[in-house]
């Protein structure tokens, strides 16, 4: 970067990016926001993502209002940058918003509303977009679906895992299997386009008739959408990526001392089968793969996680919540809540200032890895343009070779190089190699 | 210019931890030699290594000057010598420059074995020894107990021994004083042409190979034009000094004095340890006696990970020896590794340390394979004998007339409650019982020869295991006898992995080729498909066990948008199989090359 690009405003109808501290050359204008809800009734021991729990997510001292505040302050900070860093093609809108958490169904339909509208107001929102809610089937943390259907959402995400109430109970979850029948039909009944359901496997107790129940439980729901997890313990501490400006919150001691346990429960052998299984039976009833976790009926693809998986540009809001330029540049938000509110939310006489957070710049080799690597987690694969491009690279084109021959990748009938099915759940063995 | 009267060149003989080092830290603050804002715990200890493990590796020398009681200044030279069981060697090369020795025994732990081989070099190199009992200040210390055993085993009599505590720095100031009034000044004419002995070397990047010198007789000015007797090298000097500890320019050295000569030889090569230092223009007629010449005992091959690593390797190996010629290394070849080295060490420890300097010191992730000693094969139909120190290159059965290993004599000091334990090591090892010697009523020295290749695998850490870490040896090598020994192969899923072979005692073989098959099936991680490992002893399949396929390794969680993480998880991966070399189609971890020395078998 120059320093005087960075002080000089730059003219609105440049042709192209113009070349600011906080684009990467090639930078996109995002037609796919991600907005992080970081609150849940309760903390599941099993899950990093930014949580708070308790009293912040309800009753007199919950944060929810500020959060909802500060998400609109973040909008206009995060939209102002854009237009001063990218080029904004005409008519541009989004065409996936993604509210996920934590949980985001505990934001009331007002809260919702109005931030969806100065989301279109700001950004735009396209005629026919995906708008996501993630959802605990939980009577206290569903929400209510008819309500966020007219506030504009078309697809529900709901926070399933099991169908087993021991496993649930063992995973610290509050629901039990008959509230996630009931949030499906509320969400029928309220019209919403798409419904997902997500399942997890590989937990401690499960076996392979529980997890057998919990899939024909899932299917006879006549979901849109499954998605289906390994139960997977990182230790985001270990990781480094707790700190101050990490993207993570340190792990609370009784959650690591479950996960302690729980990681001794889990056996890879066991959870291969589980997934062959489910494989089989969200196949044999209409579901087409298309992402090594995720599968769906015809039309009902998460066209926002494709954005990622795709490598296109996404915008992102709220504590921890990660953005990607399209290029070069992924930045994220610090995940601590108070900061980012003091940050959004001044004093009276302050202005809000963009959240702490970080950012890494990809050098051209790593961005090349990443859209192999994102493009094989797909049934699409990758295709004749990229293969060509790879040819060019000896070290990932070797990799690739090794993994047909080890029967991990196929040629399937329209050319395009995709996981075996064998593949899928030896990904991490090829991936590793090439990143 | 101090005169040669008031000169003390001398070294500290001691046991890992019983305190040398702080012993030598409290001689550098009482004598003003290191300012005490820039003084550091070990300062003799310089390498990361020798801190973290703390031992010596490397002798060094350090100048202190000294005001005795007696009113007069006196320069003392002491040379810090390692004191693990593999550095024999660079021991006698201290004494050698010495006319005294500091020995230094726990009050809490008494004489140790390596110490008491140590002082018997001491003695017979003619040194005065001044005996010290440290660590007086702990609570359970019993100096009268170690003050029977100098007695007992080294014939020392008490009112000999002072008494210490290098922590608080009780008795320090009269162990200086003992230094000066016991040891004797060193002789030689400062006027009679110069022999110094070269005792150590390194090399530095701007003086080229620094010479540790003793001068015998002579002296040794700055601008003098040198000559080694032994290569024939001759170079001007680029500068004299003396150790202080850092390198102190002076103006000349004489007779007696120990300091360094920046020798302007780009190789150490020009300038060995041992040789003899002369003035190219007034030569000495004879050498000084050298010390007998490095000799490798045990042999290990030295690989690459990555094979485009070898000319990093090659480089590093003779950066390393310009300033460590304790090991030896000629090039090699392994099937299953490619291009390496084969290289000699001292012992275990050396071979562990040097290797972990290759890593560190140049940034490389190497292989090493099972270690092994030299093997004389006596070849059939008189076609002579062939020295043998990798077990891949032991000729095939039929040409082989006989096999010789090498033996080494041991000895161990013991509580003596772990006699019967140490026996039953010893004798599961091969090994045979010489004798038993009690030092004190609780402690004994027993005495045992054993086969060299029992000895450097994992006796050292069985030894402590069995005896609570009480026990300490020491071994020298003790010729060469016949063996009956077959040679161990390992094949990983169908193929012979050469680095992997064995050479073994034919008694025990089928059992160690179980043991090796058993460890290496736990270190060789799952693949993509199951992998057969097998032992086998010429065509004869001896033991088998199976690795199962790898059914799950996949990022199947959901992480959203945070992609950063995913690739740093799989960058943390890729890290790990960096650091494993394929061989055919199997990822094989570094450990799994050295699966012998493991220590979860009892004897």
């Amino acid at each position: 970067m120059s320093a005087a690009a960075a002080v000089a405003p730059a003219p609105v109808s440049m042709a192209g990016p113009s070349p600011r501290a906080d684009a990467s050359p090639g930078a996109r204008w995002p037609r796919a926001l991600y907005v992080h809800v970081p609150f849940c009734l309760s903390a599941c021991p099993y899950c990093d993502f930014v949580v708070y729990a308790g009293s912040a997510a309800r009753g007199p001292r919950s944060l929810l209002p500020a959060l909802a505040e500060a998400l609109l302050a973040e909008l206009e900070l995060r939209a102002d940058e854009l237009e001063r860093t990218v080029e904004r093609p005409t008519g541009a809108a989004l065409e996936t918003v993604y509210l996920g958490g934590g949980t985001p169904s505990l934001l009331a339909p007002r809260q919702l509303g109005r931030l969806l509208e100065a989301i279109d107001r700001r950004l735009g929102i396209a005629a026919g977009a995906e708008i996501t809610l993630e959802a605990n089937p939980g009577p206290a943390d569903r929400g209510d679906p008819a309500a966020f259907a007219a506030a504009g959402v078309t697809r529900l995400s709901i926070g399933a895992q099991s169908f087993v109430p021991v496993e649930l109970r063992r995973l610290g979850r509050r629901h039990g299997p008959a509230d996630v029948a009931t949030t499906v039909a509320l969400a029928r009944s309220a019209g919403m386009g798409s419904v997902g359901l997500d399942l997890l496997y590989d937990v401690p107790g499960q076996t392979l008739a529980s997890w057998w129940a919990t899939l024909e439980a899932a299917l006879a729901l006549a979901p849109d959408h499954v998605s289906a997890y390994a139960l997977t313990i990182d230790d985001p501490d270990v990781e480094g990526l707790t700190g101050p400006t990490g993207d993570h919150l340190p792990a609370r001691p009784g959650a690591r001392q479950w996960r302690e346990r729980a990681r001794a429960e889990q056996d890879d052998d066991r959870a291969a089968g589980l997934y062959l299984e489910a494989t089989e039976l969200l196949e044999a009833a209409g579901f087409a793969w298309y992402e090594i976790s995720n599968w769906a009926r015809p039309g009902h693809r998460c066209r926002h996680n494709l954005v990622y998986w795709r490598r296109q540009a996404y915008l992102a809001l709220g504590p921890g919540a990660h953005g990607f330029d399209g290029a070069r540049r992924r930045w994220w938000n610090a995940a601590r809540l108070e900061p980012y509110l003091a940050a959004l939310l001044p004093d009276p006489g302050g202005s809000p200032r963009l959240p702490p957070g970080g950012e890494e710049r990809l050098d051209e080799g790593a961005a090349l890895a990443e859209e192999v690597i994102l493009a094989l987690r797909l049934s699409d694969g990758l295709d004749e343009e990229r293969l060509e491009r790879l040819a060019a690279m000896p070290q990932l084109s070797e990799a690739l070779a090794r993994a047909r021959a080890a029967d991990l990748l196929e040629r399937n009938g329209t050319g395009r190089i995709v996981l075996t099915r064998r593949g899928r759940l030896l990904a991490g063995e090829l991936f590793a190699h090439l990143v | 210019m101090i005169p040669q009267e008031r000169i003390r060149n001398f070294c500290i003989i001691a046991h890992i931890d019983h305190g040398k080092s702080t012993l030598a830290d409290r001689f550098l603050e009482l004598t003003h030699t290191i300012d005490p804002r820039q003084m550091t715990s070990q300062v003799l200890d310089s390498m990361d290594l020798e801190r973290e493990k703390g031992i010596t590796i490397k002798a060094r020398a350090v100048r202190l000057h000294h005001r005795a009681r007696d009113g007069f200044d006196y320069a003392l030279n002491l040379i810090d010598t390692p004191g693990h069981v593999d550095f024999t060697y660079e021991v006698s090369r201290s004494l050698a420059a010495c006319e005294g020795a500091v020995l230094v025994v726990d009050a809490a732990q008494g004489i140790e074995a390596q110490t008491l081989a140590n002082v018997h070099l001491a003695l017979a190199a003619g040194l005065v020894i001044v005996p010290v009992v440290n660590k007086i200040d702990l609570p359970n210390a019993d100096p009268d107990l170690v003050l029977e055993e100098l007695e007992n085993v080294l014939a020392i009599p008490r009112e000999e021994v002072l008494l210490a505590s290098a922590k608080d720095g009780t008795g320090v100031p009269e162990i200086l004083e003992a230094v000066v009034a016991r040891i004797p000044p060193p002789r030689g004419d400062a006027a009679a042409p110069l022999q110094a002995l070269i005792f150590d070397s390194h090399y530095d990047a701007y003086r080229g190979v620094v010479a540790h010198i003793r001068l015998a007789q002579g002296t040794l000015h700055q601008r003098d034009t040198i000559r080694l007797l032994a290569t024939g090298a001759i170079s001007e000097i680029l500068e004299l000094g003396v150790f202080r500890p850092g390198l102190v320019p002076v103006e000349r050295l004489i007779a007696g004095e120990v300091g360094y000569v920046a020798t302007g030889l780009k190789s150490v090569r020009d300038a060995r340890v041992g040789d003899t230092l002369t003035d190219a223009r007034r030569p000495a007629g004879t050498p000084l006696p050298g010390y007998r010449p490095v000799r490798s005992l045990v042999f290990a091959g030295i690989y690459p990970v990555r094979g485009d690593d070898y000319p990093l390797l090659r480089d590093a190996i003779e950066k390393l020896h310009l300033n460590d010629a304790s090991f030896t290394y000629a090039p090699e070849t392994s099937v299953a590794l490619g291009f390496g080295f084969r290289l000699g060490f001292l012992g275990l420890l050396h071979m562990e340390i040097v290797q972990e300097r290759l890593e560190r010191e140049f940034d490389l992730q190497l292989i090493a394979t099972a270690p092994s000693v030299e093997y004389r094969v006596t070849l059939t139909h008189g076609r002579g004998e062939v020295i043998v120190d990798n077990p891949a290159r032991l000729p095939e059965t039929s040409d082989v007339e006989s096999i010789a290993e090498p033996w080494s004599r041991l000895q161990v000091i013991t509580p003596a409650a772990h006699i019967g334990p140490l026996m039953e090591l010893a004798t599961n090892r091969r090994g045979t019982f010489l004798d038993l010697q009690y030092l004190d009523p609780n402690r004994v020295l027993m005495r045992f020869e054993l086969p060299l290749s029992e000895l450097i695998v994992d006796f050292h850490d069985q030894l402590k295991s069995r005896t609570q870490g009480y026990a300490s040896m020491d071994y020298e090598e003790a010729g060469y006898r016949p063996a009956d020994l077959a040679k161990l192969d390992i094949l990983v899923a169908g193929e012979p992995v050469d680095a992997l072979s064995l050479i073994v005692h034919a008694s025990g073989a089928v059992a160690q080729g179980r043991q090796l098959v058993a460890k290496l099936r736990g270190l060789i991680p799952r693949q993509l498909f199951e992998v057969p490992i097998q032992a086998t002893i010429g065509s004869r399949v001896v033991a088998r066990e199976t690795i199962g396929a790898l059914r799950k390794n996949v990022l199947a969680k959901c992480y959203g948008g945070d992609i950063t993480r995913k690739r740093k998880l799989l960058e943390k991966q890729k890290e790990g199989k960096r650091r494993m070399k394929r061989v055919g189609n199997v990822e094989i971890p570094q450990e799994a090359f050295l699966a012998v020395l493991r220590s979860d078998q009892a004897g």
